[in-house]
Formats: structure tokens, C-alpha cells, sequence
């Protein structure tokens, strides 16, 4: 394998040829679609979208086009020439012609092989380079919005994001494949009118009315192929969200119960996969029906003018030829474009939706002029009370203040914290000032360079201890002294571990005290910490809230807690009402 | 070349650990065979059925080249072309008939016997033995039950064509071909060594890019995946620009494998070209030297042109094809491997008897080579009793829990323990369904009144009245979000309804926010009343009320007794206890408004 440079496992005899077209292994600079004035929903319909998308990569997906048409065409040329040289070399025996036939055939082949390869390279980079930079417009709009506070997206856009980009972004194939296998039937039509114009003619006609009917089988049958995939992905589903709590099924005891239950997922599968079949059947059975006696009545009037003596043999050869190369083409365009125009069309939809629905809020003041606070800010956070005033909890710079109050409360001023321009409910009327200036009035970037949250459900990243703690590139020194205020020293020795996906070769304590140490790491004016230590046993949680001052020193923290141990190494602590609990009963 | 380092986080990392057996080509193939038991006369009709459907098709050329030479003899007319015309499209109405029928069939018995071998795979995977999963890693029954079921069921479409039609056009064609003349059949057969090296290159090199380029887009939904859950922490930490780099890096990875996968598909297709190239020259240069000799007809050569012409297609979809049929196999084989696990592999033997109490005598526990986690372990926990088990991380008291609940067997020593034992773990799933689905999955007859008591005893009641629907809110995932704190009381509601003989909880209350403490501690009271309970504690309050307590350090025993008679002796309890009374008696300047 060494031998052969390019990896693709070729042997001495064809690993000189060059490999075209081969992707650069740095990403491209990916230039964000530009998605038109959809926040105000107005004009772009998922097919404009779909078409907008699709023409972004012309510049790649017209060479591919015309190439494809010089391989479908080429393909459509071998029933030809093979007639011909039946025709010429074979019922003469003139073995001039039959070198002179093989030659042609050989020359097409090369010409069609060699237009095939390219295009089919081309079309996968347009494919690729559409998937890529609309994933970087959903990246910046919906998952990573850099200076905006969009709510919270749903597990759904990991869906969008993968599938639905990737079936949109085939829709690049549908004006390179169908394009070229519509000009390749042109061609074997214009080839039939030369040989006879009735001949022509039917192709003409017949074969637009055959792609349209098989079509309209292959809707219905590509319709509920969907719908059967996702039953199948819903049994796959329950069959995962039983294996993950494997240890609790176990722990009760429930391993019939929960293997009744997937039997029943399992058998409704099994009905909509049956279902599935019968379709695919009737499919079959039309498009075979529809093409076959179609390609049978034309061969049938070639045999009668061949009779009748308006046509020789060789063109009987040669009309035969030519519809036996009618069927693959027509079937195609029936059997996989109009499926994949369905597909793309409807995740054009679900991929417009998303970024509908999360390019709304925009964060920050829209005109004011930006205004800006002191390096080392005072931070207040204003909560609400129901029976009075409300309660001020303000972090002077360089301290450290605990905060106790219900989860329920605590939840909301860590939103607040996290998300100060949020118009939702869930951090609803706490206010986060910071020198006296409404966190609401300044732009996310310059809020979020002042202020860290690190929240009670911290997420680990795929990647490596350090990765993780030196989040925001802390220098490393700073680095190793955050890990050994996590008491992290027991498993992270070495920071150069990887972590698993999203932490899960780590304990949950573990996982815990690793993202205590990239709070600490992070060396934020304002550090506002939640529930660090709630998966830390006692005694670790002790030496934690020992070294915590230490490390904090000079900035300010605001630890929302309740757990005694940290509370007590705080300068302050503030108690806080509960929120929700009506008047009645605050005394 | 090494294709898959290209995907980051998705390396072979759980190398060294001993994963679930695979199982070999025989015992899949026997597996297979076993499942089709009930299908077996449909599948040989189908057979049959294919064969003849595929025999339909060769009506069209042989037609053709009947009509050719009748009209070179000048002796056809109406009448022959009529004939010719309506056998040709009787043929393609039985032909295409006779194919669907056969592939709806074939797939019915596939998805049928799928249908089964995936409901045997989860049953089994539930009732292994545990300590054969914790040591493989319930991520690789997951892939199996997951990953392994969708690449079968979705190469059906690819797969069952090729098993019924594809083979038997092949075959019947190339029988057709031999019925014209012999040599046409022999020609096409000298062709067959540049097919045979395509397709050994290609199972070569195609499975290994695909591999590639499927770790590549696993690695990209795993980054998209986590900045979504994380959501919370990449706008807390400022992340975002961060977070986009490393799915966009990811993303580009998946264009890069693709783009090489796309690569071998037209290097493929071009060694397929030059294999179709080959075949009609050699049909063509046959046909030339037979009618030369007089031994065939132009009709015949038009024939013969136009079978080979039509063998094409199969050929190619049958190479194309045959990497899914691989994978197909793959999957297959890792899927009837736990099928296949014995009943009684390893399964503890649990010698109960002892009535409902727990008896442990001389216990000794190390993971495969690892240093020793219990050493000489003996403990008596009589019916009814509740014991602690406190000690510092690493002390092995959660080992213990698993030893005592059967999860693991001992490596020395004996353990006896009542028939019906619960264990919570600080693992807490959701699963999805509604809540009365989550609290049945213990006690599938629990009515909807023994369900609301379990859910009142807990201190869970009041999830009812937060959640929309009461017991029919759907949960888990997709459905309505439960707070941690909600969640494990759910699990121990579940306990409750379970209603075991001894309720092991191992730090069943650990990651909920601390201000549920005393509300959960409540509801861990209630599910152990009126049986024995074990429970492993980080909060000492949970030790402090239970009736003995056991002290565990490196493996072993070093206290036990009562909290007053712990407290009283100044041991290492003691000191865990004024520590922890420290921390609760502080008091705080306190302001509120």
C-alpha cells in the first residue's frame, strides 16, 4: 500500500494515473449562504430556497453538467454503434469494418469513462461544498451565534443539520443527472427520427408520458419508504433508550417488561416494512408494465417498416438498439431524481423552519451606541419578589459571595446570568446589572467578556483534558493550578487524556470537577459558578472550597450554592426568598 | 495510509477491553438458517419464482433476433411482426410481474426474520449477565442494537434484488447465450478474470474509505450533538466562535472522506467500463468468426449483442453492491454474536436461602488483573435492617453494591442474598414513554392509584401537577424535561413499586441540587421502610439515621457500629463527622430584603 500514494489501493498497473480532483485537506473558507430576508418571513419559500442553495454552486455543478451529458449520451451511443457493426462488419464480413467498428467502440468508451469520472467527481464537490457552507449558516445562525442570544435549540437541529443539509444539498445532482439523461433521451430520439420520423416521433412523446407515469408511482412509493424509515428509526430509537438505562432495568428487575415492549415497536415495524414491500411491488410492476410494452410497441413498428421495406436491417439493428437504451435512462429519471426532489424539497422546509425560528431574537441594544463597562466591574443581580421589593444581591470587585437559594430560584438567576437579554420566561424578571448598567443595554460580546457562567449541567467537548479546562486559552500555568483547585489530581495527571464523547470516559464526578476547573481556568472578571460540587463527596467538596479563594483572588465570584461547605468559604452570603411561592407564605 | 485517524474522537479507545463475541461465518450462516424456520417454503418459492420471471426476459431478444432473421430471409410479414410484438410485451408484463412479486416477497421474509433476530437481540442483551456488559461497555450493545439493526435493515433495498434478480439474470442469461452458440457464452467467460480483479480490488480498498468516511460523519453529528446539549456552557463560557471552528473542521472531514469514497465509486465504474468494453468486443469478434463459418445467423449475433447488453447492468449492480452485502454481513454477525451467548455464561450463582437477609463471608473482589477492591469482606445485614456504607472515593463501596446485588460475582468467599434485590445507581435514565410508562417498566400491573401512592410516598406527587398531562406526560427524550432532582425521584418511586426484599441504593441521590437534599433523603426514608436496605451515601445525614454503619477504606472493613456508638469511638467516622457537622453548623450573615 506504501507503494501507491494515493491510498486507494491500486496496483502497479493504473496507481501512475493522476487522481483528479482530490479534496484539499484544509476546509475551504466556507462562505455562509447568503439566506435572503427570511427573519421577516416574507418571500422565501422552501423551493425558492432550495433553488437559491442549488445555484450557489454553479460554478462546479454546469461543468459537471455538460460532462454528464457527454457520459450519458456516450452511454446511450453503445446500442448504436454495436447495431452498426452488427449491420456493417458482422452481416458482411469486411474485417476492415469490424477493426474499424471495435475502434469506434473503444474511443467511445474511453470518451464516456473518462467524462463519467470527472463528472462524477465535480458533482460530489459541489454536493460537498453546498452540505459545508450551508451547515456554517446554521452553525453561525442557530448552534454557535457568536454575538446574538438565541434561545436554546432542540435536539432536533442535530437532524437538520446532518440529514436534512444532506439531502438538500443533493438537489445539486438533480440539474447535473436528470439534465443530462433528458438530452441523452433527446439524443436516441433524434437518432430514431434519422432512421425513421414515426419512429422519432413516439420516442418523443411516449417517453415524457412514461417518466410521468412511473413518476407518479415512484412519489407514492418514496413517500412511504420515508415514513417506513422512520418507524425503523423509532425502533432503533427505543432499542438505544433501553440499552442506556441498561443498569436501571437491571436494578428492577424489568428485562421482560421492557423486552415486551420492544417486541410491539419491533412488530408495528415489521407491519410498515411489509406495507413498504406491497408498494414497491406496485411500483415494480407499473414501471415494468408501462416501459416494457412501450419499448415493445416501438420495436414492434421498426419490425414492421423493416418488413414493409422502409427500413433496412441495420436500422432494425440500430432502432432496437437504441430503445433497448431508452429503458435505463427513463427508468432513473423515474426511480431516484424525482425521490431526491421530493427529499430535498422537503428539507429545504425543515432547514428554512430552524433558521426561522432561531434568527429572531437578536441580542443587545439594535442602534444605540455601544457602551462599555470598567475592566473589573461591581456586578448586581436585581430578584424579584412577590410579597415585597426584591432582593439585590451586588459582587464588589474582587469578591466572593455565595447566594443560596431553591433550585427553583437559583435556576432562574443563573438564566438571567447566562442569558440577560432573553425575552422568554425562564429567567423572567431578574435583572443583571453591571456598574449600574442594565446587562440589556450592552452587546453580548461585551457582556461575555466580563462575565462567565459556568452552569449546573456543565457539558464536557470530545477532546482532550486541556481542550476542555483551557477553554478560552488560558496560559498553562493557570491551567494546572485550576485542575488542582478541582481536586482533579486523582485522575488528571496527565492532560493530555481524552475525554470520550462528551466526557463519558470520565466519572460523573469526575466530569464535574473537570468543568469546575475550566470556570477556574477561564480567569473571568466575573466568575458566576452553579451547584459546582453536587456529584464531590464531602471531603473533596471541603479541600474544593479551601483552594477556591485562593485562586479567585482579586476577581469577583458569585457562587449559587447551597452546599455548607462552599458557602462557608464566601465573604457573604446572601439567602434568597422563593420566587414563586406566593405571599401567603413569606412571613 | 490511515484513513481513519482522520476522525478525532471516534478512535478504537475502549481497546483492551473485552468486548462481546462476535460471531463466525458458520455460526452466522447456521443462525441465519435457524431463523428462517417458518419462512422456508415461501423463500423456495421465491426462489423458484425468480428463476422463472428471469427465463420471461429472454423472450425479448430471442424475439428480436427471430424477427431479424426472418427479415433477412425475406419470409416475414404482419402476422410475424404482430407476434413478435405482443410475445415481446406479454413477456415484459409477466417479466416485470413475476420480479416485483418475487422481491416483495423476499423482502417480506427478510424484514420478517430481521424482525426477530432484532427482538432476540434485545431480550438478550437485557438478561446478560451484567458483569459481562460493565466490562464490554453498554456503548457496544448499544451499537449493536442501534447501528447494527438500521445497516441491516437498510440494505435490504440493495440487497434482496441482487439475492433474487440480479443472480438469476446473470445465470439465465448467460444460459441464453450458451443456447445460441456456445462460444458467445465462452467469450463472455474469458472476460470474467478483469471482473474478478475489479471486485477484489475493490473489497479491498471501498470498505475501508467508507469505514472512513462513516467514522468522519459519526465524529461531525458527535460535535453537532454536543454543542447542542451543551448549549448552556457555550454561551456561559463564550465558546461559540470555538465550538463553530471544531464542527466546521469536522464538517470539511466528512468532504475530504466522501469526496475519496465518491473517488473509488468512478475507479470502480472504470474498471466496470473496461470489463463492458471487453465483453462486446469479444461478442462482436465470436459473432464475425461464426458467421464467417457459417455457424450462426445475424439474428443469432443480434441476440447474443443484445443478452450481453442487458447482462451488463446486473453485473455492475451485483459489484457495486457487494460492500453493502458485506457490512450487511458484518453487522449481521456482531448481532447474532449475542444472540448466540449462552444462557448460563458465567450468570452468578446466587445461593439465597438466608431469608431475606444479606450474608457475606470472606469476599474477595478484583477487576480482571486489577489490584484487589474488597479484601476479606464479612457482613452480616439481617431482614429489615439498614446498613451505611461510608467511606472516600475509591474505597470500593460501590463495588461492594454490586457484589451484594449479584452484579458481580465474588472472586473468593461466598454471598447470599434474598431473591428480589433493587438497585438505584446515581445513574438516572428517563426513559422515553410516558411517566406511568417509566414507573410500570418495575410493575407492569401497578394501577394508576398504586402509582400515584409510590409518586406521594416519594415526595414525586408534586411532578404531577408541574407536567401537563399528569401520568401521560410524555418523558425522556423528546418529551417534557425532568429536573434531575425529579428524575430520581421517579427512580425511586420505581423501587417502590418494584417492592424487593432488599433495595440497594448507591449514591441514589447524589447529583440532584443540594437544596433537595432533606426533600430526596424523605423519599429514600420511604422506599426502604418495612425491608432491608443497603445505602451508600456522600451526605452523612443519610448515614446518620440508618441502623448500623460501615466504614470502608482500600477494600476493606476498618469500622462498623452504630452512628452514637461511630461518633462516641473517635475513629475515622468521627472524623467524617465533625467534618461534615463543620460545614452544616456554619452560620451566615444573612440579608434578605
Amino acid at each position: 500500500m506504501r507503494s501507491d500514494p494515493a491510498g486507494l489501493g491500486r496496483g502497479p498497473l493504473t496507481r501512475w494515473l493522476p487522481v483528479f480532483l482530490d479534496a484539499p485537506a484544509e476546509p475551504r473558507e466556507a462562505r455562509p449562504i447568503e439566506v435572503g430576508p427570511i427573519e421577516v418571513g416574507a418571500g422565501v419559500t422552501a423551493g425558492r430556497f432550495l433553488l437559491r442553495a442549488t445555484f450557489s454552486v454553479r460554478r462546479v455543478s454546469v461543468p459537471a453538467m455538460l460532462l454528464a451529458i457527454v457520459w450519458q449520451v456516450g452511454e446511450s451511443a453503445v446500442p448504436v454503434v454495436m447495431g452498426l457493426a452488427v449491420d456493417r462488419a458482422l452481416a458482411t464480413g469486411n474485417a476492415g469494418q469490424l477493426v474499424l467498428w471495435l475502434s469506434v467502440l473503444s474511443a467511445l468508451y474511453v470518451a464516456l469513462t473518462v467524462a463519467a469520472r470527472l463528472s462524477n467527481r465535480l458533482t460530489g464537490y459541489a454536493v460537498q461544498l453546498l452540505q459545508h457552507r450551508l451547515r456554517s449558516t446554521l452553525s453561525t445562525a442557530v448552534l454557535h451565534p457568536v454575538g446574538g442570544a438565541a434561545r436554546t435549540p432542540d435536539g432536533g437541529v442535530v437532524s437538520v443539520m446532518t440529514n436534512d443539509i444532506a439531502r438538500l444539498s443533493n438537489a445539486v445532482i438533480l440539474v447535473i443527472i436528470p439534465v443530462s439523461r433528458i438530452t441523452a433521451i433527446g439524443f436516441i430520439a433524434a437518432s430514431l427520427l434519422a432512421t425513421h420520423w414515426l419512429l422519432g416521433l413516439m420516442v418523443l412523446l411516449g417517453a415524457p408520458a412514461a417518466v410521468w407515469l412511473m413518476g407518479v408511482f415512484s412519489e407514492q412509493l418514496s413517500h412511504d419508504t420515508r415514513e417506513y424509515q422512520g418507524l425503523v428509526a423509532a425502533t432503533v430509537g427505543q432499542a438505544t433508550d433501553l440499552v442506556a438505562g441498561y443498569r436501571v432495568i437491571k436494578g428492577v428487575r424489568a428485562e421482560a417488561e421492557a423486552t415486551r415492549r420492544y417486541r410491539r415497536a419491533s412488530q408495528e415495524t415489521l407491519v410498515g416494512a411489509g406495507r413498504n414491500a406491497g408498494l414497491l411491488g406496485r411500483f415494480l410492476v407499473g414501471a415494468g408494465v408501462v416501459s416494457g410494452t412501450f419499448v415493445a410497441a416501438v420495436m414492434g413498428l421498426a419490425g414492421w417498416f423493416a418488413v414493409d421495406g422502409q427500413l433496412s436491417i441495420g436500422g432494425l439493428i440500430t432502432a432496437v438498439g437504441l430503445t433497448q437504451a431508452l429503458l435505463p435512462q427513463i427508468q432513473a429519471i423515474a426511480s431516484l431524481s424525482i425521490p431526491n426532489l421530493v427529499g430535498a424539497h422537503a428539507s429545504s422546509a425543515r432547514v428554512l423552519e430552524v433558521l426561522r425560528d432561531n434568527a429572531t431574537s437578536t441580542a443587545g441594544p439594535d442602534d444605540a451606541a455601544p457602551r462599555e463597562v470598567a475592566a473589573r466591574p461591581a456586578l448586581d443581580v436585581v430578584v424579584p419578589n412577590v410579597s415585597g421589593p426584591g432582593v439585590t444581591v451586588r459582587v464588589e470587585p474582587g469578591e466572593l459571595v455565595g447566594v443560596r437559594a431553591d433550585d427553583r430560584t437559583a435556576a432562574r438567576v443563573v438564566e438571567a446570568l447566562l442569558d440577560p437579554w432573553s425575552k422568554g420566561e425562564t429567567g423572567a424578571g431578574v435583572e443583571v446589572r453591571l456598574d449600574g448598567i442594565a446587562a440589556r443595554e450592552l452587546s453580548s460580546v461585551e457582556y461575555r467578556s466580563h462575565v462567565t457562567v459556568a452552569p449546573h449541567r456543565t457539558a464536557l467537548f470530545s477532546g482532550t483534558l486541556r481542550d476542555n479546562v483551557a477553554g478560552a486559552a488560558a496560559p498553562p500555568q493557570r491551567v494546572d493550578a485550576a485542575v488542582r483547585a478541582a481536586a482533579c489530581d486523582d485522575f488528571a495527571s496527565d492532560l493530555d487524556t481524552t475525554v470520550g464523547e462528551g466526557g463519558n470516559r470520565l466519572s460523573g464526578g469526575q466530569r464535574q470537577r473537570v468543568a469546575l476547573a475550566r470556570a477556574l481556568a477561564s480567569d473571568a472578571p466575573v466568575l458566576v459558578l452553579h451547584d459546582p460540587t453536587t456529584a464531590v463527596d464531602s471531603v473533596t467538596e471541603h479541600a474544593i472550597a479551601g483552594r477556591l479563594r485562593g485562586l479567585r483572588a482579586g476577581r469577583s465570584t458569585l457562587l449559587v450554592t447551597s452546599a455548607p461547605a462552599l458557602l462557608g468559604a464566601c465573604d457573604r452570603v446572601v439567602e434568597l426568598p422563593d420566587v414563586l411561592v406566593p405571599a401567603r407564605t413569606a412571613p | 495510509m490511515s484513513d481513519t485517524s482522520a476522525a478525532p474522537g471516534t478512535a478504537p479507545s475502549d481497546a483492551g477491553l473485552p468486548g462481546l463475541p462476535i460471531a463466525s461465518g458458520p455460526e452466522t450462516a447456521r443462525e441465519v438458517w435457524r431463523l428462517t424456520h417458518g419462512h422456508r417454503l415461501q423463500l423456495a418459492a421465491t426462489g423458484v419464482l425468480g428463476i422463472v420471471s428471469t427465463g420471461v426476459d429472454l423472450i425479448t431478444p430471442a424475439a428480436i433476433g427471430f424477427l431479424v432473421d426472418r427479415v433477412q430471409a425475406g419470409t416475414a410479414d404482419l402476422t410475424t411482426v404482430l407476434t413478435v410484438t405482443v410475445a415481446m410485451a406479454l413477456s415484459a408484463v409477466l417479466g416485470a410481474t413475476g420480479t416485483a412479486v418475487t422481491i416483495v416477497l423476499a423482502t417480506r421474509a427478510y424484514h420478517a426474520i430481521l424482525a426477530t433476530l432484532r427482538e432476540r437481540l434485545v431480550g438478550r442483551a437485557l438478561t446478560l449477565p451484567q458483569h459481562l456488559v460493565e466490562r464490554a461497555g453498554t456503548g457496544d450493545l448499544i451499537s449493536r442494537s442501534s447501528d447494527d439493526v438500521t445497516a441491516v435493515a437498510d440494505a435490504a433495498p440493495a440487497v434482496i434484488p441482487v439475492l433474487t434478480v440480479t443472480v438469476f439474470t446473470i445465470v439465465v442469461s448467460l444460459g441464453g447465450l450458451a443456447a445460441v452458440e456456445w462460444p458467445y457464452a465462452a467469450a463472455f467467460a474469458v472476460v470474467l478474470p478483469v471482473y474478478a480483479l475489479a471486485m477484489r480490488w475493490y473489497l479491498r480498498t471501498g470498505p475501508r474509505v467508507y469505514r472512513a468516511e462513516r467514522a468522519a460523519m459519526s465524529a461531525r453529528a458527535q460535535q453537532i450533538l454536543e454543542s447542542q446539549r451543551g448549549y448552556a456552557t457555550v454561551l456561559g463560557f463564550g465558546l461559540a466562535e470555538r465550538r463553530h471552528r471544531a464542527v466546521m473542521t469536522d464538517s470539511w472531514g466528512v468532504a475530504v472522506q466522501s469526496l475519496r469514497a465518491r473517488a473509488v465509486q468512478s475507479m470502480l465504474n472504470g474498471r466496470l467500463n473496461l470489463g463492458e468494453f471487453l465483453s462486446l468486443t469479444a461478442v462482436l469478434v465470436v459473432g464475425f468468426v461464426l458467421i464467417d463459418h457459417g455457424a450462426s445467423s445475424v439474428g443469432g449475433a443480434t441476440t447474443a449483442m443484445l443478452l450481453v447488453l442487458r447482462l451488463l447492468g446486473p453485473v455492475n449492480q451485483l459489484l457495486f453492491v457487494i460492500d453493502t452485502l458485506q457490512s450487511a454481513l458484518a453487522s449481521l454477525s456482531r448481532m447474532i454474536g449475542v444472540v448466540t451467548i449462552p444462557q448460563d455464561a458465567g450468570e452468578p450463582k446466587a445461593p439465597t436461602g438466608a431469608g431475606s437477609a444479606v450474608r457475606l463471608r470472606e469476599v474477595t473482589f478484583r477487576y480482571d488483573g486489577g489490584p484487589r477492591v474488597l479484601d476479606d469482606i464479612t457482613l452480616d445485614l439481617p431482614a429489615g435492617q439498614h446498613v451505611a456504607v461510608v467511606g472516600a472515593s475509591g474505597a470500593g463501596k460501590s463495588t461492594l453494591a454490586a457484589v451484594i446485588a449479584g452484579i458481580h460475582p465474588p472472586g473468593a468467599g461466598t454471598v447470599a442474598r434474598p431473591g428480589h434485590v433493587a438497585v438505584i445507581t446515581q445513574e438516572v435514565h428517563v426513559f422515553a414513554g410516558t411517566v406511568r410508562d417509566n414507573l410500570t417498566l418495575a410493575a407492569p400491573e401497578a394501577t394508576d392509584r398504586e402509582i400515584r401512592a409510590a409518586l406521594d410516598a416519594t415526595g414525586a406527587v408534586g411532578l404531577l401537577d408541574l407536567t401537563p398531562g399528569g401520568l401521560d406526560t410524555v418523558v425522556g427524550m423528546g418529551g417534557h424535561p425532568l429536573t434531575d432532582a425529579q428524575a430520581q425521584q421517579l427512580a425511586l418511586a420505581r423501587v417502590l413499586l418494584a417492592d424487593p426484599d432488599l433495595a440497594i441504593l448507591d449514591e441514589a441521590t447524589a447529583e440532584a441540587g443540594s437544596a433537595h437534599a432533606e426533600q430526596l433523603d424523605r423519599a429514600v426514608l420511604a422506599v426502604l421502610a418495612g425491608r432491608s436496605g443497603l445505602v451508600i451515601a456522600h451526605r452523612l445525614s443519610q448515614a446518620a439515621v440508618c441502623d448500623r454503619i460501615i466504614v470502608l477504606e482500600h477494600g476493606r472493613i476498618t469500622e462498623t457500629g452504630t452512628h452514637a456508638g461511630l461518633v462516641a469511638a473517635g475513629g475515622g467516622y468521627a472524623g467524617l463527622w465533625s467534618v461534615w457537622q463543620e460545614g452544616q453548623g456554619s452560620t451566615w450573615p444573612s440579608r434578605s430584603g
